[in-house]
C-alpha cells in the first residue's frame, strides 16, 4: 500500500515512468531500439527500482549468452569453391 | 525489401567484387544460420550454397550501400521455407493469434515470472543454450538469432521475415519468455536456483 501510494506520487508529481512503462521499454533498451528520450526515462527509473533493475540485468544476460556461448560451426572448407565453381558453370 | 524497385545494371567485374567482397564474407553467419534452422550440415551447406547462387543470379536487385547480410539472410529465409521446410518434418505454422496482438491490446502483459537468476544464466554453458535455443519453434528460433546473435535491428528483422516491425517486436517478446521457461526447467532440473 505504501509502496502504492509512493509510486503513485513519483509518477504524477514527478513525472517519473511507472514499473509497468519500464517493463514495456526493457526489450526496446536492451537491443539498443529506445529513443534517447525512453532511455533517459528508463535509466531514471531502475535506478531507484531495484526489481526493475534486476529484470534488466537478467534480459542482457541472456542476450549476451546467446551472443557468447553458442557454439559457432566452422564453414565446409569446400562450400566457398563449391558456390564458385557453380557460378563459373552457369556464367 | 524496397531493393526489388530499382534494378542495377551492373557490369561483370563489378558483379564480382560485390560477390566477393560484399556478399562472400557474411558465409560464416550463413552457415551457422541454415545449421540453426536445418539441424543437418548437408542440408544447411546446400541452403547456403542455393542462397548464394541465387543472389549471384539476382545481383542487380541488390543495391550497393545497403546492408549486404541483411538481403543475403531474407534470401536464405526466403529458400529455407519454400525448399527446405516441405521437406523436413518441422511443424509449418506455429499460432501467432494470442501473440501477435500483443502490442496492439492497450493492457500490455509485461508480467515475467520466471525465478531465472543472472548467475544461473552466467554459469550455462554452450550446450545448454544449444538446447534451449532448438527447443524453441523455427520461428521464435529464427527471431533470436536474428536479434541476439546477429545484432539485426527490428527495421532489418522486419525486411528479413516480411513481417512489421510490431510483429517482430511481440514474436521477440514471446520467443524470450519461452527461452526462458526452458532454461528455467533447466536450471531446476540440474537443481540450480534453490
Ligand atoms: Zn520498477
Amino acid at each position: 500500500m505504501a509502496t502504492n501510494l509512493f509510486n503513485w506520487i513519483r509518477q504524477n508529481l514527478f513525472g517519473q515512468i511507472s514499473c509497468q512503462r519500464c517493463l514495456e521499454l526493457l526489450e526496446l533498451m536492451t537491443d539498443g531500439e529506445a529513443s534517447p528520450e525512453e532511455e533517459a526515462q528508463f535509466q531514471k527509473h531502475i535506478d531507484d527500482c531495484l526489481p526493475c533493475y534486476e529484470t534488466y540485468n537478467l534480459e542482457q544476460s541472456i542476450k549476451e549468452m546467446i551472443r557468447t556461448k553458442l557454439e559457432k560451426k566452422k564453414v565446409p572448407d569446400d562450400l566457398i569453391n563449391s558456390i564458385k565453381q557453380k557460378i563459373r558453370n552457369t556464367a | 525489401m524496397s531493393v526489388e524497385k530499382v534494378k542495377q545494371n551492373y557490369s561483370s567485374r563489378e558483379k564480382d567484387r560485390i560477390f566477393e567482397q560484399e556478399f562472400l564474407p557474411h558465409i560464416g553467419s550463413m552457415y551457422n544460420f541454415a545449421y540453426r534452422l536445418t539441424f543437418d550440415e548437408d542440408d544447411a551447406k546446400d541452403l547456403v550454397q542455393e542462397t548464394y547462387l541465387k543472389a549471384f543470379r539476382f545481383l542487380n536487385s541488390f543495391q550497393q550501400g545497403t546492408n549486404a547480410k541483411a538481403w543475403l539472410f531474407r534470401i536464405l529465409k526466403n529458400s529455407f521455407i519454400n525448399d527446405f521446410r516441405k521437406k523436413s518434418k518441422q511443424p509449418a505454422k506455429v499460432d501467432y493469434q494470442e501473440v501477435e496482438t500483443f502490442y496492439n491490446s492497450e493492457d500490455v502483459d509485461v508480467s515475467m515470472t520466471t525465478d531465472l537468476r543472472v548467475e544461473t544464466v552466467q554459469h550455462m554453458i554452450g550446450d545448454e543454450v544449444s538446447n534451449a535455443l532448438n527447443a524453441l519453434a523455427v520461428d521464435f528460433r529464427t527471431v533470436i538469432i536474428l536479434c541476439d546473435l546477429e545484432g539485426f535491428t527490428y527495421e532489418e528483422m522486419s525486411k528479413i521475415l516480411d513481417i512489421p516491425i510490431g510483429t517482430v517486436r511481440s514474436r521477440l517478446h514471446r520467443a524470450r519468455n519461452l527461452l526462458k521457461e526452458k532454461l528455467q526447467a533447466y536450471a531446476k532440473s540440474m537443481g540450480y536456483n534453490k
